[in-house]
């Protein structure tokens, strides 16, 4: 008997101004003890509100409207909430996504543990000593016992995370749900934590269900693996046969939008299109107006999940053919011609520099009360930026990146070194010159969703730079304004022009945000991890895209990032930034075979390597 | 009274507002509040406010301060509500009462608004030493006992009249309202968006009057809402303390004079009904307005 | 600790800011607001003492002699008690006034707030608690309701059933006319049954805005991750509501109890008015009616400095309540 088993559950939101969405459609899977499963899909595919149906933490307008699950042989489903409790974190514990927020921020460490065995007593016993087992705990997760006496806002994310790690292993629990935990941490931290997890799962033996968008952890980390789409589980095999052998034209999406930045040859591809929408019905494959591989009948059929290799698969191409593995070659095959992106080097290695920035430092100085303190955020770098090419700065969050971004873009100004346009120095220009400079040195932002004013549409958006910089007004610009969207891809332009942001997608927002950034037909663009918010299948459609855009307009592109397959992918040189100071640069291929400072080989140490542990 | 939470969601308000824009002729604004129940209910009783207001001599059977009937007598066909000691007509003065608090709503409410908005832009917008000082005025303020400074003022003032109560609540008024703003463009000002209008070229107004004025209408209207209602209430409330001037017909010099001629030991409970009466709906109007907005900014009052 | 010095700074500062507004705003009127007086204090039947007249002078104004030396010589009057004679109350200082009306406002405004803001603290945790319930909407729309209700219109309608009609209280007065005030149980009994109606005028209304804060804030904590963290650990509900809820609810109505203690003193001048109660409020009525500069003056000086004061207060509390201020400095 498996510890957990979910069998066709519906999870049915319905609010109540709109119309109902079917997040979870009857969904069946078992976790046996022990068993280390991961969840996979794109944000939006169901695969948190499936793992808060299984913890039972659903609220209005959320609601189970089908099917069952079962805890270790007991039915849970319609469990009244007082009769939980005794189920709770002693044989099924969680760790949410983003600790940020699920600490209670006005107890200490020490009284969340207290507040857990309170909780519990019974099953404990009273003489608990709370602060020996939650010190114990803690060194689990390598934390010292200081942290008890802590508020959650006096510690960093990383440790948050590890706090609530160890929160969720007080009570020994048989099962374990993780929720993305470890996103939006460094990924130096993120490794570290992940592999404790590992450490400590093989050691005490609970099974987990691991919820992530991140295909390289998930598959290094797993023993099996699901893969969700649009509410529905799609795939089901052993993560082994899930790199090497899957079945599923949108496992195999997913999995050709990651590779090993490592390799020799790194090629990614991506998923076009978008998930559908659940409030309407669907008569065929979910999957299928993204497919390549789709025919006729998948308009019709709906697929179920069927017995397939050494798991499941919902395909009916798989289910039809004898031979699966010929469907998908052929689907590789087909994708191979239009959703691929490779790693290539540029051609014009040795143009003229555009931008020159030469021995750059800036102090930051923070005043509290009486001390002032000075932190460096940037110590004397120095490097050029080339037309036609893509220098890759490389960093955690804090390493001085952002800081860099500001000096070169003029918002803010070195405390010393100098920075040259086209050799004029740019680095301390007043209010009228600034402006005239910002024709030339374009930003491609993070966040599409917040680089977007939601109350102006696309037009707009692009009118400005074109008015402000080029003089363009009414029709002209109109007319601009639709060339610039058909070169980033938006086509036919009129579609979009007069959209606000919220009816496009995240990755048609961040083309109009490309779009309004060449709109002045600048020289230099800064693109600060411009693709570190979008969902991994479309990733390589923006890349591509900024590629193109560099090759044929030979724009010089400073590219911001933490993650260095997306560097590997785009750019000619890579620095790699630790703590303000430049410990590593060259030319990508040189900075990632041989790694020479032991931060970068920390950074390329903390890639995941899918399938590594069979191979181990 | 709702409070106004201070981070609301005033961005993806005015979304759904430029939604129901594009489908109907009437503003957006306009066409959420109304699919809103309570907010409905409370613009009708609003425009019906307006609407006795505004045709006062029309409805009103006397004028407000004609004084030929018999003093201090009950309700009668002749007088719905009575007359004062001074025998004037109740029903009229009420009639006529409305036309006093909705002025004093909007004139007062307009002006604190608009003096909220420059002070709690500038703040908020600026930040550093001009952010500090206009922070310091903000909060000293919101904590200065308002009606004892208003009773001050009035007091020192040589003449009464409905000017003077305007100015009074207009000066003693807009703190509440700068704090709020001046949270919310902290918030706004580190939009990816604003960054990306300075590359493009605009000036600090035009960021400050096309790219965050509109993500706040919703934060003005309730601005706007709750100083129109605090106007209206400061202003019966000085009335009936015998701080305006008698000669205006308000429903809070109503209540002073009732209170003053004697209603209570008279057994007139009309006349000292009938003006409560009238603040209360006014009121009711404004903050099932203010429902409406509250739940749509933030969703987690949203009832599901 | 910053935070402390911080409040204090600010606390220093708007108490300077308050006697400055208090200087300048005699000074700003038109025409001469201390002559006004003098020529009415020389009216009196009884002699009025040079010092006393040099008092108004400092506090209200001087035709003559430049603002900063006057600034300075209404400084040194404050600082050491000078606040002069009333006029309304002839031959009685100022200071003797407020303090024989402070005890009163004192105790009446003091108990009726501390009990409004427990009983709609509590009310509204007990809302969001019942979130959605029936117990929930009897809440929320019963204290919308009666908060759309002109507090002053409530008290006259409380006078007029209780005290005139049923005759179950008296209509007015801190106490009975034949009594003066002393510790005696007859004195307090009767001062006591003076301040039902009052209490109560001030209770009906005074917990409506901490009870929509109190709920709309704690039905926003519950939603948190926290809260949902705690449900998963299998605490109990109580538990995870007060914890979890509640207590985190509590804190910005701790800053709302700070700021709203202003505008709360303006309902004591309605209620103290309407009840003809002999504390503060009714005082500075009477002096604003009797153009009493002087008294007028100190009276809006000594309730601003007692709102500052509570002002701070409160925001110390707010200190120890919440870790995130206390301690953000520590680490």
């Amino acid at each position: 008997m498996a510890l957990l088993e979910v069998r066709d559950l519906s999870v049915t939101y319905s609010p109540r101004d709109s119309a109902a969405v079917r997040a979870v459609d009857r969904v069946s899977f078992e976790v046996h003890d022990g068993e280390f499963v991961g969840l996979l899909g794109e944000s939006g595919c169901g695969k948190s509100t499936l793992g808060n149906a299984v913890l039972r933490l659903l609220d209005r307008p959320a609601a189970i409207t089908g099917g069952t699950i079962r805890f270790d042989g007991q039915d849970v489903t319609t469990t009244p909430e007082d009769d939980l409790r005794s189920l709770r974190w002693v044989d099924l514990s969680t760790v949410f996504q983003s600790s940020m927020n699920s600490l209670n921020p006005v107890i200490t460490v020490r009284r969340q543990f207290a507040d857990t065995f309170e909780a519990h007593s019974d099953a404990l016993g009273n003489d608990l000593d709370v602060d020996a087992r939650a010190t114990e705990l803690l060194e689990m997760v390598s934390l010292d016992r200081s942290v008890l006496s802590r508020f959650p806002h006096e510690l960093s994310g990383g440790m948050k995370q590890r706090v609530a790690l160890a929160l969720a292993l007080a009570l020994e629990p048989r099962f374990v749900l993780l929720d993305e935990p470890t996103t939006g941490l460094d990924v130096v931290v993120q490794r570290d934590i992940l592999d404790r997890l590992r450490v400590l799962q093989a050691r005490l033996g609970f099974a987990v269900l691991f919820i992530s968008h991140d295909l390289g952890t998930v598959m290094e980390l797993a023993d099996r693996v699901m893969v969700m789409y649009a509410g529905e589980i799609v795939e089901d095999q052993p993560a082994a046969e899930m790199v090497t052998r899957h079945l599923h034209p949108y496992s195999a999406g997913l999995l050709g939008s990651y590779a090993d930045p490592r390799d020799q040859v790194v090629e990614v591809e991506f998923i076009p299109g978008r998930p559908p929408d659940l409030s309407q019905p669907h008569a065929g494959c979910l999957f299928q107006p993204r497919c390549p591989v789709a025919v006729d009948a998948c308009r019709t059929v709906h697929p179920e999940l069927l017995p397939a290799s050494l798991g499941q698969v919902r395909c009916l191409l798989v289910e039809q053919s004898g031979d699966a593995r010929v469907v998908l070659e052929k689907a590789a095959e087909l994708r191979r011609r239009d959703q691929v992106f490779a790693a290539g080097l540029s051609e014009r290695a040795d143009a003229e520099p555009v931008l020159v920035v030469d021995g750059v430092s800036k102090v930051y100085k923070t005043r509290r009360g009486l001390n002032t303190t000075l932190t460096q955020a940037v110590d004397d770098v120095s490097f050029a930026l080339r037309p036609g090419q893509v220098t890759a700065l490389v960093g955690q969050s804090g390493s001085g990146k952002t800081t860099i971004a500001r000096i070169l873009t003029g918002v803010e100004r070195p405390t010393a070194g100098s920075v040259r346009f086209k050799d004029e120095p740019v680095d301390h220009l007043g209010r009228g010159a600034l402006r005239k400079y910002r024709r030339h040195v374009q930003l491609v932002f993070q966040d599409p969703f917040s680089a977007l004013n939601p109350t102006r549409t696309v037009a707009y958006a692009l009118s400005r730079p074109l008015r402000n910089h080029l003089g363009l007004t009414g029709a002209e610009a109109r007319a601009r304004a639709a060339e610039l969207l058909e070169t980033v891809g938006l086509s036919p332009a009129d579609q979009y022009l007069d959209k606000l942001p919220h009816q496009l997608s995240g990755g048609q927002r961040q083309r109009v945000v490309i779009a309004r950034a060449l709109a002045p037909e600048p020289e230099v663009v800064v693109a600060d991890e411009p693709i570190s918010m979008l969902d991994v299948s479309i990733r390589a459609e923006i890349i591509a895209l900024l590629d193109q855009l560099v090759r044929d307009r030979g724009i010089a592109m400073l590219y911001i990032t933490h993650d260095l397959l997306s560097a590997r992918l785009l750019a000619d040189e890579v620095m790699v930034l630790n703590q303000g100071v430049m410990v590593e640069r060259g030319p990508t291929l040189d900075v990632i075979a041989e790694a020479k400072d032991p931060y970068t080989r920390k950074l390329l140490a903390a890639i995941p390597r899918p399938g590594a542990r069979d191979i181990a | 009274m709702t409070t106004t939470p201070e981070t609301i969601d005033t961005e993806a308000l005015r979304v759904t507002a430029l939604d129901a824009d594009a489908s109907s002729r009437l503003p957006g604004w306009f066409v959420i509040l109304w699919r809103n129940g309570k907010c409905r209910v409370g613009m009708l009783m609003l425009a019906a406010f307006i609407v006795i207001a505004v045709l006062a001599p029309v409805i009103a059977p006397y004028g407000p301060r004609l004084d030929e009937f018999g003093a201090s007598e009950g309700p009668s066909a002749a007088h719905w509500l009575g007359t004062t000691a001074r025998g004037e007509d109740v029903f009229s003065q009420l009639i006529y009462g409305a036309r006093t608090s909705l002025i004093v709503g909007l004139v007062a409410g307009v002006l604190s608004t608009l003096i909220a908005m420059a002070v709690g832009l500038t703040a908020g917008y600026l930040r550093g030493v001009v952010d500090e000082v206009l922070s310091f005025f903000i909060n000293l303020g919101l904590v200065v006992p308002v009606l004892p400074l208003m009773i001050v003022l009035a007091g020192y003032a040589p003449v009464k009249g409905l000017g003077l109560i305007i100015i009074v609540i207009t000066v003693t008024g807009w703190a509440y309202g700068a704090r709020i703003k001046r949270a919310q463009i902290i918030t706004l000002r580190t939009r990816d968006y604003i960054t990306a209008a300075k590359f493009a070229g605009d000036s600090t107004a035009r960021i400050i009057a096309f790219e965050i004025v509109p993500n706040m209408i919703s934060l003005i209207v309730v601005g706007f809402m709750g100083a129109a209602l605090g106007a209206i209430g400061a202003e019966a409330g000085l009335a009936f303390l015998g701080l305006g001037d008698p000669q205006t017909v308000s429903w809070g010099t109503m209540l002073n004079q009732a209170s003053l001629g004697g209603a209570l030991t008279t057994g007139q409970w009309a006349w000292l009904v009938a003006p409560g009466l009238a603040l209360a709906l006014l009121i009711t109007s404004f903050t099932l307005m203010n429902f409406g907005i509250d739940a749509l900014s933030n969703p987690h009052l949203r009832e599901d | 600790m910053l935070y402390f010095v911080r409040r204090a700074g600010f606390f220093l500062a708007t108490l300077w800011a308050a006697v400055t507004l208090n200087f300048l705003i005699p000074r700003l009127q038109p025409g001469d607001p201390a002559q006004a007086m003098l020529n009415r204090l020389q009216g009196e039947t009884t002699a009025v003492n040079p010092a006393q007249l040099e008092a108004i002078r400092k506090l209200l104004g001087t035709p003559d002699g430049n603002l900063l030396s006057q600034y300075w010589d209404y400084l040194g009057a404050i600082c050491t008690g000078h606040f002069g004679v009333s006029y309304s109350y002839f031959p009685y200082t100022v200071t003797a006034m407020i303090s024989s009306a402070l005890p009163w406002t004192l105790i009446l405004v003091g108990v009726t707030q501390m009990l409004s803001f427990a009983i709609g603290t509590l009310l509204g945790a007990w809302a969001a608690y019942r979130r959605n319930s029936r117990v929930d909407s009897v809440i929320t729309l019963g204290s919308t309701f009666v908060g759309t209700l002109p507090f002053f219109w409530l008290a006259l309608l409380l006078i007029f059933v209780f005290a005139i009609t049923l005759n179950w209280f008296p209509d007015g007065g801190g106490y009975g006319g034949g009594s003066s005030p002393s510790w005696t149980w007859l004195f307090v009994s009767d001062a006591f049954q003076h301040s039902v109606l009052p209490a109560v005028a001030l209770l009906i209304t005074g917990p409506i805005g901490w009870i929509i804060g109190m709920r709309n804030n704690m039905v926003q904590t519950l939603g948190e991750d926290y809260a949902r963290l705690a449900r998963a650990k299998g605490l109990p509900r109580r538990r995870i509501a007060l914890t979890y809820g509640a207590r985190i609810a509590i804190l910005p109505n701790v800053t709302g109890f700070a700021i709203a203690l202003g505008s709360l003193l303006g309902g004591t001048v309605l209620v103290e008015t309407i009840f003809n109660y002999p504390g503060l409020g009714r005082l500075l009525l009477e002096a604003v009616s009797n153009k009493d500069y002087p008294l007028m003056q100190a009276l809006f000086l000594f309730t601003t400095i007692g709102v500052l004061t509570a002002n701070f207060l409160a925001d110390v509390t707010y200190g120890f309540l919440d870790p995130r201020v206390r301690r953000a400095e520590a680490v």
